[in-house]
């Protein structure tokens, strides 16, 4: 048997025909399993958590104890599409969209043109100052402007009344002031990471442009509506989407600084879902606000990047 | 360990009908399971000192008095515990003991999940409702399905007490040459005596929304019956918010922004900036928890008094915002629901009470005469907590009403204080809410 086998092995014939079958399987399996670990984290961490909050957010999961769950259907979309706190939330984060997505742009812009066109003197220092903002944790942010904007012994205050004006308001805890106040934080937090982005962008562009550009007569201004702006359009197109995901998802700094109020004056969709969930116990409903926030950033985020793809082409 | 109880009875035993349980019920029925390796896991908000090397000391000597038991103590943010506790249980495992907060925030909820083990009988074989008003008792109870909170069955007992009133600054006050109010009246006029002398009369700081509950709270209790009060609390389905008492308080309340009798800038700083700013002699009067004495007390030392909010008229009723602390229950995956009781029994021991009150933290009972100090600031507040006590004039946190009331209340107490709403609206405002909860 051993020498009738052995031969078989060996035989030419044999030798081409089988390997090739599992070599093929081999062939076809092996980009698979090269994709396997990162499909495995994939699903257990994305895929499942998503389906997972979909299937909640049909139920009206108390969040106490699993056995006391009922399929509500699309309930919880419904109420939370005819609760006025809702699209009074919705609607503080539209408010911030400028905060948070134009405002962050043009303080990033500013310094990174500067620092480039005027070729400042120490400008690693700047860059690592102005990126600072960005890589503080929200609730940190939070806790530094509650003590800034402090209306009895707050630096702001203490300055303005200082020059002059008698009763400044009281920022984050002001009917008027309070979301413009947080969307100025958010801007503060948030221009750093536009600034790197646009000095990397910057220095990418031909130099032969802008010295065509001055040869044509441009000034400052030229330069950077024929120039610097045109060149940074991939830049500005990652600015703000990623921003316009921060303006929706907004939670921490409000969290940290005025919870929501005064009233819910800063009640922002984030806001809502956690304390739908936690604080009154409806964890179904708030996962319906979770889903419908998720769609909405989808939705906003495709439509952000493809008009800037679209003036590409 | 008997004889801790024993002895804690003897003392509280003065205050309530110790009669019904005596000291009969004293042998130690629940020990004899503790021959094996045992461990009890007990979870609790005592996370920082002096509270966790108490909770630490008591299960050490605990583990010490019962052979093969070994305790776990662990202690969390309100927040944290809140969050975890139902869903561990929920999966079998978590904690044997484990604080639970009262009513909807999650007691309600947890005994409606099968969640949590009736301890009544445990409280009437160890006695730890001796020297406690029903008022109170009625905090850590709900029907056993869980549908009627501040009767039935018994799920939890609490070791710590809270009460609200005013702490203020003898120095300042005595400056302005103002008397200890005895009438709400005569508070406000100590309000504008201060005023007057350039002082800021009442420190308050409403940024993190929960200190108007409690000014707005205490100012109502001047106003509210107890039938009132305790019947929106325990949802009884009687009361409205739309009471005469709850237009009235918040009337006041506005009354008291516009004379500027609140701290300028209230609304954009937080209570413990607040508190701090008091604390530092900056204003003549805090209104805050028992909690507070610790530091105010350290802070300002001899200068710091603490008196209850006055009444109406004199001599009148007051309802204290105030209560139970957040009282520990047994879950049901205690691995031996009497073990856990003994345990228990341990944290309200007179042991554990003496601890507290060496530690000027305010137990839950009536605190000894030779451990109250006169003229200091935890003096002034033992006595105040005695009365109290005594008369049942414990009135309750308005947030509790509805599952998730407390968004509601201190969002619409931003907007009474901001001068938003007309006292009118505010009422139907909450009331609405709290319609909408029963359905």
């Amino acid at each position: 048997m051993e020498d009738v086998t052995r031969p078989d092995v060996a035989s030419g014939v044999h030798d081409v025909a089988q390997p090739v079958v599992q070599r093929s399987f081999l062939a076809r399996a092996e980009p698979y399993l090269y994709l396997l670990p990162a499909v495995i984290v994939f699903t257990a961490f994305m895929a499942v958590p998503v389906a997972g909050t979909m299937a909640i957010s049909l139920t009206d999961w108390d969040g106490i104890a699993l056995s006391g769950l009922e399929f509500v259907g699309l309930d919880n979309y419904v109420d939370a599409f005819t609760s006025d706190e809702f699209w009074r939330a919705l609607w503080h984060n539209i408010v911030l969209i400028p905060f948070f997505v134009l405002l962050p742009a043009v303080l990033g812009l500013l310094p990174a043109v500067l620092v480039h066109q005027l070729k400042l003197r120490g400008a690693r220092f700047f860059q690592a100052g102005l990126f600072l903002p960005y890589i503080m944790p929200g609730v940190l942010i939070g806790v530094v402007w509650r003590w800034i904007l402090n209306p009895v012994f707050g630096p702001v205050n203490s300055t303005l009344k200082r020059l002059g004006f008698e009763s400044p308001p009281s920022w984050l805890g002001d009917f008027t002031w309070a979301l413009p106040t947080v969307g100025l934080i958010g801007a503060w937090a948030a221009y750093g990471f536009c600034y790197v982005l646009f000095v990397a962008g910057i220095q990418k562009i031909p130099n032969d442009l802008y010295e065509a550009a001055r040869l044509d007569g441009a000034g400052f201004w030229e330069e950077l509506k024929v120039v610097t702006l045109p060149g940074l359009r991939r830049e500005m197109a990652v600015v703000f989407s990623v921003n316009l995901i921060l303006a929706l998802r907004a939670f921490d700094v409000i969290r940290a600084t005025t919870n929501g109020g005064p009233g819910d004056e800063t009640q922002v969709l984030a806001l809502y879902m956690i304390n739908s969930a936690f604080n009154a116990n409806r964890v179904g409903y708030g996962t319906a606000i979770a889903v419908v926030l998720a769609v909405l950033t989808l939705l906003l985020s495709v439509l952000v990047l493809r008009l800037f793809r679209d003036n590409d082409d | 360990m008997s004889m801790h109880r024993r002895s804690l009875l003897k003392r509280t035993g003065a205050v309530a009908g110790a009669a019904a349980f005596g000291p009969a019920i004293l042998g130690a029925p629940h020990l004899a399971a503790a021959q094996d390796e045992t461990t009890i896991e007990v979870w609790d908000t005592f996370n920082a000192d002096p509270r966790k090397a108490i909770v630490d000391d008591l299960g050490a000597s605990f583990a010490a008095e019962n052979e093969g038991v070994t305790v776990e103590h662990r202690g969390w943010t309100l927040e944290e515990l809140q969050d975890t506790l139902p869903r561990v249980v929920d999966s079998d495992q978590g904690p044997d003991v484990a604080q639970v907060n009262n009513g909807e925030s999650l007691m309600g909820p947890m005994v409606r999940a099968g969640q949590l083990v009736d301890i009544t009988d445990y409280v009437e074989e160890y006695g730890w409702a001796e020297g406690l008003p029903d008022g109170l008792l009625a905090r850590n109870m709900y029907s056993t399905d869980g549908t009627a909170f501040g009767s039935g069955q018994l799920w939890g007992v609490s070791v710590e007490a809270e009460i609200v009133g005013l702490f203020y600054n003898k120095d300042i006050v005595g400056e302005a040459g103002v008397e200890l109010p005895t009438t709400l009246a005569g508070l406000e006029e100590s309000f504008q005596a201060l005023l007057d002398a350039g002082q800021t009369p009442l420190v308050f700081g409403n940024l993190d929304k929960w200190p108007a509950i409690h000014l707005f709270g205490d100012i109502h209790g001047t106003m509210a019956t107890r039938e009132f009060l305790d019947g929106i609390i325990y949802r009884t389905g009687e009361q409205s918010f739309e009471d005469q008492s709850i237009i009235d308080a918040a009337a006041r309340l506005q009354d008291w922004v516009s004379a500027g009798y609140l701290l300028d800038g209230f609304d954009g700083i937080g209570a413990d900036d607040a508190a701090a700013l008091f604390e530092a002699g900056s204003g003549a009067m805090l209104l805050q928890g028992s909690w507070q004495a610790g530091t105010v007390g350290s802070n300002l030392g001899e200068s710091s008094g603490f008196f209850l909010m006055p009444p109406v008229e004199e001599g009148g009723t007051v309802l204290h915002v105030g209560g139970v602390g957040i009282p520990h229950a047994i879950t049901v995956n205690a691995e031996d629901p009497d073990l856990s009781a003994a345990l228990i029994d341990k944290l309200v021991s007179e042991e554990s009470f003496n601890a507290f009150v060496d530690a000027g933290l305010l137990p839950a009972g009536e605190i000894p005469a030779d451990k109250i100090v006169a003229d200091t600031v935890s003096g002034d507040l033992y006595t105040a907590w005695n009365t109290s006590l005594a008369n049942d004039t414990l009135g309750h946190y308005l947030d509790w009403a509805a599952p998730g009331f407390y968004d509601v209340i201190t969002g619409e107490l931003q907007k009474l204080l901001g001068l938003q709403v007309t006292p009118e609206e505010f009422a139907a405002n909450l009331q609405e809410f709290y319609a909408a909860s029963f359905e």
